[in-house]
């Protein structure tokens, strides 16, 4: 298969990350991302966004949120 | 003769003796469960108050639910739905001021398909992390999943901040595992755009 540039490339990024992309088309854009500077950059930042954002919103149950929530449910089973 | 300590019950074991009115068995699965929804939530709503409630109402319809929860879906991926939903409900009881879109941080080509961008322009976005001041980061990162919209803010936090399998994620949300991988997608080139355009850098 011919005719992947960027744009189309980036158009299944997710899909070829999980293998869910048929073989031809995955041969196809391992070709392009091996000659593509600019898509190998891309994918890079593509693959960190998750890892950045999940670890800027790390947050801890405050404990007294957990008891607040124990009162509630115990006021609505008796 | 030793006695092999027995294995903690699992998720389903419990899920059926709460329906039966084992309290305790009921307590175990909030223990278990707990900072995961409210994290959740958190993630959902923006909101400490908000993610409290989600929380709240979360177990509150679990408990109510259980009776009629038969095992068809694994526990988990219920309590996730429960939660998604209630955490969508509580944004759509508070009046929100409609959110900036983030379509301008989408990626930019030329007119033959190739990125506009240098290539370290489009790396940048890797690691905003080390380029700028923690505190200001979790500002804009909350900010920014703020600005998606709905369907894509669910599935990103569920799939990438959450870490389920896409599999798991289609459960949960009663999509096609494609439908997922699309929305979760879509999230990340917006808010990778946004994460460059943090650092003074287009995307």
């Amino acid at each position: 298969m011919t005719g992947i540039v960027c744009a189309s490339a980036l158009e299944r990024m997710m899909d070829y990350l999980e293998g869910a992309v048929a073989a031809d088309l995955r041969s196809a854009l391992e070709a392009h991302f091996a000659s593509c500077e600019r898509c190998t950059a891309f994918v890079a930042s593509y693959r960190e966004t998750p890892r950045i954002l999940r670890e800027a919103t790390e947050v801890e149950l405050p404990p007294e949120r957990a008891l607040a929530m124990r009162a509630f449910l115990r006021a609505r089973r008796d | 003769m030793d006695v092999p300590e027995a294995a903690a019950p699992g998720d389903e074991a419990l899920a059926a003796r709460a329906a039966a009115g084992d309290e305790p068995a009921f307590e175990e699965l909030v223990t278990r469960y707990q900072a995961r929804v409210f994290r959740l939530a958190r993630r959902l709503t923006g909101s400490d108050d908000d993610a409290a409630d989600v929380l709240q109402e979360t177990f509150l319809q679990v408990y109510r639910g259980l009776p009629g929860f038969r095992g068809e879906s694994r526990f988990g991926t219920w309590l996730y739905r429960v939660a998604t939903n209630a955490a969508l409900m509580q944004r759509r009881a508070r009046a929100r001021r409609p959110a900036e879109s983030l379509e301008a941080f989408l990626p930019r080509f030329d007119a033959a398909g190739i990125h506009a961008a240098t290539p370290a322009e489009l790396q940048v976005a890797a690691r905003v992390d080390q380029l700028i001041d923690q505190r200001a980061l979790a500002e804009k990162a909350w900010a920014g999943i703020e600005r998606l919209p709905d369907a894509y803010r669910e599935a990103f936090v569920l799939r990438d901040l959450e870490e389920m399998t896409t599999d798991e994620v289609a459960r949960v949300l009663d999509l096609q595992p494609a439908a997922v991988r699309q929305r979760v997608h879509r999230a990340r080139l917006m808010l990778r755009g946004y994460l460059s355009d943090l650092v003074g850098v287009k995307p």
